[in-house]
């Protein structure tokens, strides 16, 4: 089309942009050739009749007095674990990210914030599996997992936060004669506490979903319980056990969406 | 109250801000330092608080606050004259959003381990008695800086800094809060300083002093006001 020359020029085309998308399409393609993906197998007869018949083992899920106390306490165990696992690495966090905020000069800020990369780059279930063989099998070892990938993911989401915060009302207290430390506890800490609760319980929530999982690694909690009567075929139990997860899951969403929509009024 | 001596500063690359500059300020005057921008005026107000330091002369104390020489102050103690002999207010207010007008103006109070009650007597004073338990987001420009003096002067300082109180009001709450300013300055005897560019407001102190690169000239004025 003709550049009409009363208008202004319509802006350079981006090559970058467009070289970008060209390779991450090249990469999808390649993945899909690379991979052995039997999407003919699946959809066969027999797969469907296989599928059909392992769900139908499910029902109808164990629901006799004795079996639901025992998935009931392993809930409060997932849920134990999850709150303490979080606890920890608030406290964990909150602790890191005065340095990795810079608070302490840069060489503390760089060093601290690779030390968090490193935390938060391990996943959850890998920690459990290197701490498991520290800490032995159970709750215990599972809770610390979730405490040092959180503490990691944490540290960093409170470190940015205290950077981003507003300077001038901690500078304002300073210049009038309030300490570092009072200064940061009246001024900056309370900006950042309803952003800072806000991740902690998003986290949280995560950390529910990630308990139930460390359980099959031996950390305890409806986790264990899922991956001992999958593995012996009890389909009746293993169904009541990831009914137990989903409605701890969409509780602890519902109380955690609660609270932050109360936070943010 | 407070001395200059030869006080000096320059940043990165030599490049001198203040040089020599000499003054004596007196408890109980109200003196406005005008100037062109950039010629250093905030920065005379940070020197005197203890946010910035001075160039260092061997043997010499540049800014001495009731007999005391700031050079030879550590952070802390800077700190701890800060906290108990000055008050600083600033153009852009700087309350805490997320205290009541009663908490913020008892903030330096409670820093110095002072009884609060005088908070609410400050806040009557400033015309905000009755609404201790709002918060900052339910006022006006003009009465977030009447928190900001309140607070400033709640403790009774020896000495008021002020950097462009007035910058960001209109000029009929400029004159209102200046008013304001004066009368308890007055009332608490301190020695306030305040950095403007606006005439009118500093018309309202008792001495205008102008800075340039010569240093601190007085200059002569006229109002109502002046003793």
């Amino acid at each position: 089309m003709k550049h009409n020359p009363n208008m202004p020029s319509p802006p350079p085309r981006d090559w970058t942009v467009l070289t970008m998308m060209l390779l991450l399409a090249v990469l999808v393609v390649a993945s899909f050739a690379s991979l052995p993906l039997k999407w003919r197998d699946f959809f066969t007869m027999e797969a469907v009749n296989g599928t059909v018949e392992l769900l139908q083992g499910f029902a109808p899920p164990d629901l006799s007095s004795g079996f639901v106390t025992k998935t009931a306490w392993a809930t409060v165990e997932t849920m134990a674990m999850s709150a303490l696992g979080t606890l920890l690495a608030v406290v964990a966090g909150l602790a890191f990210s005065l340095p990795a905020s810079g608070r302490f000069g840069g060489v503390a800020r760089g060093a601290m914030r690779s030390m968090l990369n490193v935390l938060r780059s391990i996943p959850e279930l890998v920690w459990a599996s290197i701490l498991l063989i520290a800490a032995g099998l159970g709750p215990f070892g599972g809770t610390l997992a979730l405490a040092a990938h959180t503490a990691g993911v944490l540290g960093r989401l409170f470190a940015d936060s205290l950077e981003n915060a507003a300077p001038l009302p901690e500078q304002s207290l300073r210049a009038n004669g309030a300490s570092a430390t009072s200064a940061f506890l009246y001024a900056t800490l309370p900006q950042t506490l309803p952003q800072m609760l806000s991740y902690t319980l998003y986290r949280w929530e995560n950390n529910i979903r990630a308990a139930a999982i460390l359980g099959v690694v031996g950390a305890g909690g409806l986790g264990q319980m899922l991956k001992y009567h999958l593995s012996l075929f009890q389909m009746q139990q293993a169904a009541t056990v990831i009914i137990a997860m989903l409605l701890l899951v969409a509780l602890v969403d519902a109380i955690s969406f609660a609270m932050r929509r109360a936070l943010t009024r | 109250m407070l001395e200059l001596r030869n006080l000096s500063k320059s940043y990165a690359g030599g490049r001198p801000v203040l040089d020599r500059l000499s003054w004596r300020f007196k408890a109980g005057e109200f003196v406005a330092i005008m100037g062109d921008s950039g010629v250093g005026k905030s920065t005379l107000l940070n020197l005197i608080a203890g946010l910035d330091t001075p160039d260092v002369v061997p043997g010499e104390s540049p800014i001495v606050i009731d007999g005391i020489p700031m050079s030879g102050l550590d952070d802390d103690a800077a700190t701890r004259l800060r906290r108990a002999r000055m008050g600083f207010i600033f153009q852009a207010f700087h309350v805490l959003p997320h205290l009541t007008l009663l908490q913020n103006v008892a903030l330096p109070l409670l820093l110095n381990g002072l009884p609060t009650a005088r908070a609410a007597e400050m806040l009557d004073a400033v015309g905000l008695g009755g609404r201790g338990h709002d918060f900052p987001h339910q006022l006006s420009g003009g009465e977030m800086q009447r928190v900001a003096i309140a607070r400033a002067l709640v403790h009774r300082p020896a000495l008021v800094l002020a950097d462009e109180p007035t910058g960001n009001l209109d000029p009929d709450t400029a004159h209102s809060i200046l008013t304001l300013l004066r009368r308890e300055i007055k009332a608490t005897g301190a020695c306030a300083i305040m950095v403007t560019h606006s005439q009118s407001s500093a018309e309202m102190t008792d001495k205008i002093l102008q800075l340039s690169k010569t240093g601190l000239q007085e200059t002569t004025i006229v109002n109502p006001f002046a003793q």
